[in-house]
């Protein structure tokens, strides 16, 4: 009586997928990750390569959307708003360092700094 | 478990899409872009109708939405790591931005739709802006000449649209062949279960009246030690509540805090204590579960941020000790802007 009673409820998600399954969310957050790859390993601005970051979180944040909504709870959609807090924080370090950098070399280019050493 | 998309058209169609990519990739000399960009739309245009065709049962209206958003997210995702202007770039990522809180509003989750475009495209894409602008030369009427040569090379972009694209079609090979148990969530077969899923919600709106009221015998139905019965799924906890029937599942907590699952009773809610409206909505169920379960991880997010802005200002008002070469190199650029803009506007027949 209980396992019936467990899954009955309001009607808050109306069918969300609408023919859609979790494969058509998650393959266009793969590419979002695939291109965002690319762009960071063949980009030598500094600038875009930082963008290309972000467009790597968010192709993570729709694949954390699509299942916080297959698994009908809101721990992904949580993530998310973790996700966006972190891109914002690196945004603002990121670029602080990108205008110090801009300033001592006078470019944005990443190749002006391959002597770096660890 | 259903193959959504065939592996044949899948690996061909990211072949033509690296192809697409490496020929897109700024260049200064011999551009052949414009092919580039039509492998790449060929590419992805014959993956999303794939998926098109391929997806639901047969009769099932597809949904439209979805793909003009993905394609377009995908579109302008490209373009902005294709693109030799930054500023360009960046608006190109404002767009995918945008799309992709489509996406999020028909996975409806429209709290983090509206959250994505107010904090990323209104906050974090201005600040990119601010800085591209003032770390970039201006340009000037002949385009090409003048862009930096950063930015009209691209830096090895055969091997990385190979691997780019190799990771592309490993990963989609395993969403549309390989992983079991792509059959939409039981829960969903039910008309919703958003409810259940909000023990807090059910405690605040139902358990909380419940426990004014009085038996037939005096004593209150509802006790001060009963808590919402709730049951681990794989899915995280959900309340046992039946929303048709109107019952709440309420058990005795134990001495240690933890409800006693098996001594479950169902308790009929009056008529008039049962509210107008129990749906969960998006904001609400968000709400709770950030600061019911992860109130810890909004603290650490609060520190992370505050060290942020106190490193970026920090970072940013450091003085720069300048060498002299560059100086003079610097001095010699502003020079000659000005004598070219002068030259070129009198002096030139």
């Amino acid at each position: 009586m209980i396992d019936t009673a467990l899954i009955v409820g309001q009607s808050g998600f109306p069918d969300p997928m609408g023919g859609l399954t979790l494969s058509h969310y998650l393959f266009v957050s793969a590419a979002m990750m695939a291109i965002g790859l690319i762009g960071f390993m063949s980009r030598r601005n500094l600038i875009i390569m930082f963008l290309c970051t972000e467009l790597m979180f968010q192709g993570a944040g729709i694949a954390l959307i699509a299942f916080s909504r297959y698994h009908l709870n809101y721990d992904g959609q949580t993530f998310v708003i973790f996700v966006l807090t972190i891109a914002a924080a690196e945004a603002a370090m990121a670029l602080a360092l990108v205008v110090l950098l801009f300033r001592r070399r006078e470019s944005l280019s990443s190749e002006e700094w391959s002597e770096l050493k660890g | 478990m259903e193959q959504v998309v065939s592996p044949l058209i899948l690996y061909a169609a990211t072949g033509v899409g690296a192809l697409g990519v490496m020929l897109a990739m700024p260049k200064r000399r011999g551009g052949i872009a414009a092919i580039g960009g039509l492998l790449v739309a060929v590419a992805f245009g014959g993956l999303l109708l794939g998926m098109l065709a391929l997806a639901g049962p047969v009769g099932e209206a597809p949904n439209l939405f979805f793909y003009v958003f993905a394609g377009l997210a995908i579109a302008s995702g490209l373009r902005m790591i294709t693109h030799p202007r930054p500023v360009y770039a960046a608006l190109y990522f404002i767009l995918t931005i945008l799309s992709s809180s489509g996406l999020y509003v028909l996975l409806s989750a429209e709290f983090m739709a509206f959250a994505l475009v107010i904090i990323y495209a209104g906050a974090i894409l201005i600040t990119y802006l601010f800085v591209i602008m003032l770390a970039t030369q201006a340009p000037s009427e002949e385009d090409e000449e003048r862009l930096s040569d950063y930015d009209a090379v691209a830096n090895e972009p055969v091997m990385a649209s190979i691997v780019g694209f190799a990771m592309l079609a490993l990963l989609s090979t395993m969403l549309f062949t390989g992983a079991p148990d792509l059959e939409r969530s039981p829960y969903l077969e039910t008309p919703g279960a958003t409810l259940a899923s909000q023990p807090v919600k059910i405690e605040r709106m139902l358990l909380d009246p419940l426990r004014e009221v009085e038996g037939p015998d005096g004593s209150p139905i509802v006790g001060e030690d009963d808590e919402i019965a709730t049951r681990e799924t794989g899915a995280g906890r959900r309340a046992i509540v039946d929303v048709e029937a109107r019952l709440v599942g309420v058990s005795p907590r134990g001495d240690d805090g933890v409800v006693d699952a098996s001594a479950v009773r169902m308790v009929s809610v009056p008529d008039e204590l049962w509210p107008d409206d129990v749906q969960g909505t998006n904001v609400e169920g968000l709400g709770l579960n950030l600061l019911g379960q992860h109130p810890m991880t909004i603290e650490i997010a609060g520190v992370i941020l505050l060290m942020a802005m106190l490193g970026a200002t920090v970072l940013a008002r450091k003085q720069v000790d300048i060498e002299e070469a560059l100086k003079a190199r610097q001095a010699r650029r502003l020079a000659g802007d000005a004598y070219s803009t002068v030259s070129s506007g009198e002096v030139e027949p």
